[in-house]
């Protein structure tokens, strides 16, 4: 299985929707506490090293995320630990880019999501505590949502109704917006410790996943949310991300500061279903091929990007 | 609000009937059901606020608890938002803190007659506990760590307070003992002296008894030899207690010290081993947390790389609960902290100007059409090319794990073939291998007269757990769940047969 290995610390890594081989890594010097950060724009390729490198952005700041644009095949957008959002054009020469950067969160930029139904807007989350709303073409963002008390650790869109996002927050709940409404219009306590992440079902739009520094993931119904459907044990520290399958309709991977990642089926009494302790150091960032069914990347503190096969040893050659 | 007719998504939802978003929130599971079972729509559009919002009645008892929390005085002397924050925390919807809110600043008519009053106080007293150690415990879990390691601090201090008292009171007592015994001798012996002069002068005539004074004399002074010999052997046997004291203690710091010594050298060791080992550090929560409460300087323009402490940087990692430990960072992540701290920055870090070197640079032109998702149906994702990269097929060769050889058994479904072929893992969920339907030629409406039933059943189970959401008895939910887990399984079957087929349309189409 393709390994990466990146000269920083590994913080996130996207599927592009566009192209089943290709990746980005957003990576953050001396473990994102302080220093520089790249992104890495990544290419499978049959043969020897798996995987290549096909660009590589600088920043003065880490990258805590990176996300692909579901309108332009070449564009992805960058969270920066300096309270920036950049966006870059692989179509255009390197030193061309960053093609933008707007700066108006107060902290560090947690996470990006990009809206896949509409196409044309995206989130950001922030340790200032508020989630922005921007759209490609605008210089400035178009809302700011502002109700969390603590750090907005990860946003998602519904991928069936594109005005619904959640926020998942270190206040320690879960909050579900409409942008057409002023404020959220559900709050879910989901645990007794911060959230890290959430992420929808992709097939049931009402489902939502959660995973928390308490080690579970807890998968939610939003119409009768006082009791989770599901709670997953079997991380031994923090749970980093949680992420649904695009093809399967309760199968959900998440990573974890004990190192590994793991595949959960919450519909069945026996969860996990898979264990990969392919990292040495904590796991952060995971995602799941929307285009290749079961293909999977991880990566991690110890500078390594994996991407394997389901059902595979990540560390296999 | 909402105007539903400007809101169309790209993808082809039918518009939603606008009657919708007139139909009060107690009905709308009714129209859901509605909706579902006739096939007009692909998805369940009915104003998805409907769905994303609280449709619960607004809870009296929560209201109440509420009011009686924001009543305390420690309470209202938080913040606004931390308050808010708590009661949000505890499950209340924003409508019933809204309303606690309005109420609370009129006083309960409850809390000014005298004969209530005391019941008001009670009522108080028992929140308090519950909201004080939330709001105490919420702002810093923490602090619950710092004292477990300060209680097994304590454990040495005790030791060495003990080992002292113990010896400052020998050693008191043995100079008290000194001080008062030494002039009770004296005046023993003076005493004697009085007594040997009033004697004589007695017996002034009492030339013979020269010879018993003589005898007395001697007496005396054998016994206050023996007295002398008998306080300074005391004197002595105190004096080794208090060296056995102070041996024992200098024994306890030798053990300490030799202790600390090999942990040392076990730590020596563990640096000079090979980096692939996680490093364990001597778990300091102190540390990891210190530099929270640091302040960050503000940032000036283009000088990004100026050393500031990033107080939440150690909150990422986010903080952990206080009753498990702290996951072991590597020691390298221990090392920056310090640095840090210390207020050196690390040298690896260098000047790079991030900006954009044209803020208005249009964007390239996509080369290719956004792909539709493998959630929406009807519409399958281009599997662009089988020309067998690796990672597209699903490999079901299995590995060490037990788990992945069932989740490999299970992902077996290349896109060529038609397994039916059940694994092991779905034998727990069904005996029964359903049949391969047949290809569908019409996608669209294979979707419509699948997806009511899984529909229906969800919309049944919503319904009727609104209908007792009022209740808000926990065990009636739990068994509600367990009853939809066994829903579930049936769910399972019918999303494994709309999987199939999906995956078998997907072959003929995917070019």
């Amino acid at each position: 299985m393709p390994v990466f290995k990146a000269p920083f610390n590994g913080y996130s890594v996207k599927f592009s929707p566009f192209y089943e081989s290709r990746l980005a890594v957003a990576t953050a010097q001396n473990f994102g506490i302080l220093g520089n950060g790249r992104i890495h724009v990544l290419e499978l390729a049959p043969g020897a090293p798996g995987v290549t490198e096909s660009v590589a952005y600088d920043t003065a700041d880490a990258v805590y995320d990176v996300c692909w644009s579901e309108s332009h095949d070449s564009v992805l957008i960058a969270a920066i630990g300096d309270g920036s959002v950049k966006i870059y054009d692989t179509a255009l020469p390197p030193p061309s880019n960053p093609i933008r950067s707007f700066q108006e969160h107060a902290r560090e930029v947690q996470s990006l999501d990009y809206n896949p139904t509409r196409r044309d807007s995206f989130l950001t989350s922030s340790w200032d505590d508020t989630v922005k709303l921007w759209a490609m073409d605008r210089p400035a963002s178009v809302r700011t949502f502002k109700e969390h008390v603590y750090c907005v650790y990860q946003a998602v869109w519904n991928p069936k109704h594109g005005d619904v996002f959640a926020s998942a927050s270190g206040d320690c709940t879960v909050r579900i917006w409409d942008v057409r409404e002023p404020g959220s219009t559900m709050i879910i306590p989901g645990h007794e410790y911060e959230i890290l992440s959430c992420d929808w079902n992709k097939y049931d739009d009402c489902i939502l996943a959660t995973s928390s520094v308490d080690k579970t993931v807890k998968v939610w119904d939003v119409r009768s949310y006082r009791v989770p459907l599901a709670v997953l044990n079997g991380h031994g520290y923090a749970v980093r991300k949680v992420k649904f399958s695009p093809h399967r309709r309760s199968l959900i991977a998440s990573c974890s500061y004990d190192m590994t990642v793991c595949l959960w089926d919450y519909m069945v009494e026996d969860a996990l279903v898979g264990r990969y302790d392919h990292h040495t150091e904590f796991a952060v960032g995971i995602d799941m091929s929307v285009l290749v069914e079961g293909l999977m990347a991880s990566t991690g503190w110890d500078e390594l990007v994996y991407v394997w096969q389901q059902g595979m040893d990540p560390r296999a050659s | 609000m909402a105007t539903h007719q400007q809101t169309q998504p790209p993808s082809d939802f039918p518009a939603p009937a606008d009657d919708n978003s007139q139909i009060p929130e107690a009905t709308k599971p009714a129209s859901e059901v509605q909706q579902a079972t006739i096939a007009q729509e692909t998805v369940k559009q009915d104003p998805p606020t409907s769905v994303f919002k609280n449709s619960e009645p607004i809870r009296e008892d929560q209201i109440q608890n509420a009011i009686k929390f924001l009543s305390h005085p420690r309470v209202k002397g938080s913040p606004v938002i931390h308050r808010r924050s708590f009661l949000e925390r505890k499950g209340l919807t924003k409508e019933e803190i809204d309303e606690a809110f309005r109420r609370v600043p009129d006083p309960p008519p409850s809390s000014q007659t005298t004969v209530t009053s005391q019941d008001g106080q009670q009522a108080v007293s028992t929140v308090q506990p519950q909201a004080m150690q939330p709001v105490v415990a919420a702002p810093a879990p923490l602090v619950v760590t710092p004292q477990a390691a300060f209680l097994s601090r304590f454990r040495w201090y005790h030791a060495i307070l003990a080992v002292g008292v113990l010896a400052a009171s020998g050693a008191g007592t043995a100079v008290f003992i000194k001080k008062s015994l030494i002039p009770r001798f004296k005046s023993w012996v003076q005493r004697i002296m009085l007594e040997e002069e009033t004697d004589p002068l007695k017996k002034a005539d009492a030339k013979p008894s020269l010879a018993e004074e003589a005898v007395a004399a001697g007496k005396a002074a054998s016994a206050a030899a023996s007295d002398v010999a008998r306080v300074s052997q005391e004197m002595m046997i105190t004096k080794n207690e208090e060296r056995k004291y102070f041996e024992d203690l200098t024994h306890l710091l030798g053990v300490q010290v030799q202790e600390m010594k090999s942990l040392s050298n076990n730590i020596r060791k563990l640096e000079g081993q090979p980096n692939n080992i996680p490093k364990i550090y001597s778990a300091d929560q102190e540390v990891y947390n210190g530099s929270v409460t640091a302040a960050r300087k503000p940032y000036t323009n283009g000088s990004n790389v100026d050393y500031d402490t990033r107080s939440a940087r150690s909150a990422s990692p986010p903080a952990p609960p206080a009753d498990s430990s702290v996951p072991p960072h590597p020691k390298s992540y221990m090392d920056i902290m310090s640095m840090i701290q210390r207020g050196e920055k690390p040298s690896n870090i260098r000047e790079i100007n991030d900006m954009p070197p044209n803020p208005n640079q249009p964007l390239s032109d996509p080369r290719i059409a956004p792909k539709s998702k493998p959630w929406d149906y009807g519409q399958a994702p281009q599997a662009e090319s089988s020309n067998g990269q690796w990672w597209q097929q699903k490999n079901p060769r299995s590995t060490d794990f037990g788990y992945e050889t069932t989740t490999a058994a299970r992902f077996t479904a290349n896109q060529n073939e038609t397994s039916t072929v059940e694994p092991a893992a779905f034998q727990r969920q069904r005996s029964w291998v359903p049949p391969q339907p047949p290809p569908v030629a019409m996608a669209e409406a294979a979707e419509a007269i699948r997806r009511p039933k899984p529909r229906a059943k969800i919309d049944q189970e919503a319904a009727a757990s609104d209908d007792q959401s009022g209740v808000s008895d926990e065990l009636q939910k739990i068994t509600k769940f367990s009853e939809s887990g066994g829903d579930g399984s049936e769910r399972i079957q019918i999303t494994e047969i709309e999987e199939e087929t999906e995956q078998q349309h997907i072959s003929p189409e995917g070019n």
